[in-house]
């Protein structure tokens, strides 16, 4: 397929590498400096260039948008990512980092991924950026009585701003020239059948519960019996007084996202659990290990000490032993 | 004028399960993958300027975030739930590392008293 690979597809080069430089000579201008700093400008430059190329994207398919919640947690997503970089002070950049998760929670339940963007929220920030929050108190030089708001000296400036801003720049054109050139070519999926998970979720299913939503949506006419469920083709199969008749399976029956992730999960990944479980025990482990505090001895003490231990014969005791 | 329970029955009804089934389009896609490049490229801009240990293991997280945005676009594109499942297997990787950077970085405060990465230059490879 060779007219696939063609980035004008999806939008305008143009606009694609303006918006880009644009965002580059913004985030150049946004990182920390020690003498002049134009922050405020550099992030509304950085906006402006992912606007822009989100611009370009919306033109070239006015008719193919995301959901017009995409834009309001894309830019707090973006906006605040740029400030967890760019802000001076490490705990302010953890809460905007802690914003950052919010809003692509927010982008997660656009995308129908309900489980995995309440499991953000509750992972990253209630456990993890409060670890972070709890580091960062702990590991910070007391300030001095005259200058309580003094900034540590490596927080001030960003190492070589301008460098990083071009190779940025190039990394992000050369990721995004080709995720574009390669989109047009995915293929998109076939029919699917959500409801098709339905047959390996029998106490689910059962014929009473179907009978009782179908009475709720007042498909359900006097007197029919429930015969067969087909999940592959969404229908129920129902016997009344005239015969049988085939409708639509409830609504409030069909697999949410929990019980689909979970069946995903559960059913094809088993053997990666284990595997989590244990990456998670050895990282425990690691933790403890590594901020445990060392206990130094003087060279005075230890020496006492192999003495001691020395006129035991080697050997520990609970008596203390009197030369 | 719209009342306060209109509005939110229009974000639930925009906001959740958007037309779940249908599949998403690619422009629609290419609009996340856009996004999660550059939460990519910030976060690893961001660990190489900023010298601060802690806010540049901040910027790990964040190349994390990108990436699981892009794995869940993936899942809604393809209407295949694998994707999700493996954004559950990237936050408990985020977990433990997390866990073991914090402890590297108190350790190392420890040792010199300052949280700049530059301190420990002699630790070259």
């Amino acid at each position: 397929m060779l007219s696939g690979r063609v980035l004008e597809q999806l939008t305008q080069p143009f606009l694609l590498f303006l918006g880009l430089a644009i965002g580059g000579v913004g985030l150049c201008l946004a990182l920390p400096r020690r003498r002049v700093n134009p922050q405020v400008i550099g992030v509304v430059l950085g906006g402006l260039g992912i606007g822009v190329v989100l611009l370009g994207l919306g033109l070239r398919n006015p008719d193919q948008l995301p959901n017009y919640n995409f834009y309001i947690f894309g830019i707090i997503a973006a906006g605040s990512a740029l400030r967890v970089i760019t802000h001076p002070r490490p705990v302010y950049a953890a809460l905007y980092f802690i914003l950052t998760i919010l809003a692509s929670s927010g982008l997660y339940l656009i995308l129908s991924a309900e489980f995995m963007a309440f499991a953000l929220i509750i992972v990253y920030a209630g456990a993890i950026l409060i670890t972070y929050l709890f580091v960062i108190m702990l590991a910070t030089q007391a300030p001095s009585e005259d200058q309580l708001d003094a900034l540590a000296d490596y927080d001030v400036e960003a190492r070589s701003p301008m460098v990083a801003a071009v190779t940025g720049f190039v990394l992000l054109a050369a990721l995004t020239t080709m995720l574009f050139r390669g989109a047009p070519d995915l293929v998109e999926p076939g029919e699917v059948h959500p409801e098709a998970l339905l047959a390996h979720m029998p106490n689910k299913v059962t014929p009473e519960r179907v009978l009782v939503s179908l009475e709720r949506e007042g498909v359900l006419v006097e007197g029919e019996e429930f015969v067969s469920l087909d999940p592959m083709a969404g229908t129920v199969t129902l016997a009344g007084v005239d015969g049988e008749r085939v409708v639509d399976i409830p609504d409030d029956l069909g697999v949410t996202n929990v019980e689909a992730v979970g069946f995903d999960l559960l059913n094809d990944h088993p053997g990666s659990i284990e595997i989590a479980g244990v990456i998670l025990l050895m990282a425990m482990l690691g933790a403890t290990v590594l901020s445990r505090k060392q206990v130094e001895f003087e060279e005075e003490a230890k020496l006492r000490q192999s003495q001691e231990l020395a006129a035991r014969g080697g050997v520990f005791s609970d008596k203390e032993v009197r030369p | 004028m719209l009342g306060m329970s209109d509005m939110m029955h229009m974000a639930s009804a925009t906001l959740a399960q958007a037309g779940y089934p249908e599949a998403m389009s690619t422009p629609a896609l290419a609009h996340y993958l856009f996004l999660s490049a550059v939460l990519f490229v910030i976060g690893i801009v961001g660990f190489v300027t900023r010298r601060n240990l802690i806010i540049m293991f901040l910027c790990t997280e964040l190349m994390f975030q990108a990436a699981g945005l892009a794995l869940i676009a993936f899942s809604r594109f393809h209407l295949h739930h694998t994707g999700q499942t493996f954004v559950i297997f990237v936050l408990t990787i985020a977990a433990a590392e997390a866990a073991l950077a914090l402890a590297l970085v108190v350790l190392l405060f420890r040792k010199k008293d300052s949280l700049s990465g530059e301190e420990w230059r002699e630790m070259q490879g």
